[in-house]
């Protein structure tokens, strides 16, 4: 019942293995053609030199960090420090302790309030893009420019758009309508609510793209039945399409609760992570202990902390929600 | 029935065309506030518009900053890094659908671990290692760190585990040796999807913000997002100048966007859905 993935070209892995032995035993065969003359060296260096670069550098430059990481979150010292002392646990409590407590909880409120409205908002327009008529493709292209133009100069309109007291349009919006205005900057709750709506506005095209292509490999003819037989779109929705589309709503999911976890441009430029902390992230503690207050046993314990979050939190939504599926993911 | 049909067609479009406007409507409102005479921005009772379009801000905005530079620095990082992502991950990809050869499981592992890893996650020890290299403050410290791509290696490995091993039997036969057999038959089949995955990669060096903020500080070598975050707090409360700003550094993405929309939709499916 579970429609393949879009892009089949690939091969189960299973199936892999066997071809691969077999490509094998030709390169071995064909390194001589049939009179017995080389046609060139057994390519034995050449997959080296090929992973190579790929290879050394992601070992440098993920892997290598990564251990360094785990490893120095159990000493103290500086950023640049030569010396460093052995200090156990002491940077995990200490981390938590100083705020870091509070960055964990504002991480988990933002994204869990960010991926369940981003992903709403785009399936709901996924849902409307993908209705048979006419010129409505056109429509798309509009939802991708959020996600592509530089977060950085866009996060700058938001602070134009939220700006206090009459400067901004929505506190002139919210007073035309007599409503009280907020100053979105000192205000935690308000600050909080203006790093959100920039984050969902800017990535659920994402979302939309993601499910659009997902919509578009599920099986017309079982939606066409279900509507001869009287279903309305609701219910088609809610008892075809929606299950049938399980698996991809887990990948969604994921890669919605990673983009979440990640967070930083509109925090860094809009609110620096005030009013007291309230938009302080765990990403964004990281850099302000890192490279602010040159905490680097802080911002590396909470870096493992991060990195076994959101560890976690995949294992988690894969192994629940998308079993049956695995294979996929 | 048809009455009804064109009603909910009419809802599908309304609704819609209010999902545009909205998410547009940041970008109108930037153009706006950009070329508005800076007394209508004192004035708070002033319409939304400009009373006529003041050009003159966007030329303060780029001469207040060092802009041309700025581009210059994004070009050399998100294009290089882009090229070399493209590189090591059409050779990677090749060599772990193609070959068989010691160790390859343990290395494949090795890579698909980085795209377990988050970069955003290990920035303090990559500026370490950056640091112990001479490497900040220079080109190759923003662009070598970023060549690598689990991703991209990735998706070519899968596009090749589906091309026959005997395609390139006939260049072999002649005599060609293996590399020309993948620069010459192999890669150039790769096309469409490196394209796609180009434009997306392309995408995401050209608007990285963090990485480039952490690894360069001097304003010679700074890209457009991190100037225009030192723009910002330089002049803070000069909204028509920021906005004019913001208008400079969005504009030519945005032509990127439009002319290869379908690409970019095609490099996100992709990445994603693999």
């Amino acid at each position: 019942m579970v429609p393949g993935p879009p892009g089949t070209r690939s091969a189960p892995p299973a199936n892999a293995g066997r071809a691969q032995t077999g490509r094998a035993r030709l390169i071995r065969r064909r390194t001589t053609n049939g009179r017995g003359r080389s046609v060139g060296p057994r390519p034995l260096a050449l997959p080296y030199l090929f992973i190579a670069p790929a290879v050394v550098l992601t070992a440098t430059f993920s892997l290598l960090p990564l251990g360094m990481l785990a490893w120095r979150s159990l000493f103290a010292g500086g950023v640049f420090a030569k010396s460093l002392s052995y200090v156990g646990l002491q940077n995990y409590s200490d981390a938590l302790s100083q705020g870091g407590t509070q960055a964990l909880r504002v991480t988990a409120i933002y994204t869990v309030i960010f991926v369940v409205l981003t992903m709403g908002f785009g399936l709901a327009i996924a849902l409307l893009l993908n209705v048979n008529v006419p010129g409505v493709q056109y429509l798309r292209a509009p939802f991708i420019i959020p996600l592509v133009v530089p977060p950085v100069a866009t996060a700058l309109i938001w602070g134009n758009l939220f700006a206090p007291s009459g400067f901004g349009f929505v506190n002139r919006a919210l007073g035309a309508f007599g409503l009280p205005q907020g100053n979105f900057s000192s205000s935690p709750s308000l600050a909080l609510l203006m790093v959100l709506t920039f984050g969902i506005w800017q990535f659920f095209g994402e979302c939309v793209i993601l499910y659009l292509a997902a919509l578009k490999t599920l099986p017309l003819d079982l939606i066409e039945a279900a509507a001869v037989d009287g279903a309305g779109p609701w219910r088609r929705f809610r008892h075809i399409r929606w299950p049938l589309l399980r698996r991809q709503t887990v990948l969604i999911c994921v890669i919605t609760t990673l983009a979440g976890l990640q967070t930083f441009t509109q925090i860094f430029i809009l609110t620096n992570g005030g009013p007291n902390g309230a938009t302080t992230t765990a990403l964004f503690y990281i850099f302000n202990q890192g490279f602010v207050q040159f905490n680097t046993g802080l911002a590396d314990a909470m870096g493992v902390i991060l990195f076994v979050a959101s560890l976690v939190i995949t294992v988690v939504l894969v192994g629940f929600f998308g079993r049956g599926a695995r294979r996929d993911v | 029935m048809f009455k009804s049909r064109l009603r909910s067609r009419a809802l599908i479009y309304s609704l819609l065309v209010l999902a545009v406007l909205i998410v547009l409507f940041p970008l109108v409102y930037m153009l706006g506030t950009a070329v508005k005479p800076n007394y209508q921005i004192i004035n708070l009772r002033a319409s939304l518009w400009p009373s006529h379009w003041e050009w003159h801000n966007v030329v303060r905005a780029w001469d207040s900053a060092p802009f041309g530079r700025w581009f210059v620095n994004t070009v050399i990082f998100s294009v290089g890094a882009t090229l070399g992502q493209i590189g090591s991950s059409l050779l990677a990809g090749y060599a772990f659908a193609m070959f068989e050869f010691p160790g390859k499981r343990i290395l494949f592992y090795v890579l698909i671990a980085g795209l377990m890893v988050p970069f955003t996650i290990v920035i303090v020890p990559v500026v370490q290692i950056l640091a112990d290299l001479h490497w900040l403050n220079t080109y190759q410290g923003l662009i070598v760190p970023n060549i690598a791509s689990a991703l991209g290696a990735f998706l070519v490995r899968q596009f090749y585990l589906g091309m026959p091993y005997e395609l390139g039997e006939a260049a072999r036969i002649d005599g060609a040796p293996e590399w020309k057999v993948f620069s010459r038959v192999y890669a150039p089949l790769a096309t469409p999807i490196i394209a796609a995955f180009a434009i997306i990669s392309f995408l995401y060096n050209w608007n990285n913000f963090l990485f480039p903020l952490i690894v360069v500080n001097t304003t010679n070598m700074e890209v457009l997002s991190q100037g225009l975050s030192v723009f910002q707090t330089q002049f803070s409360t000069d909204y028509d100048l920021l906005m004019s700003a913001a208008l400079i550094v969005i504009t030519p993405i945005l032509v990127v966007a439009v002319i290869a929309q379908r690409r970019i939709v095609e490099g996100i499916t992709l990445g994603a859905l693999q």
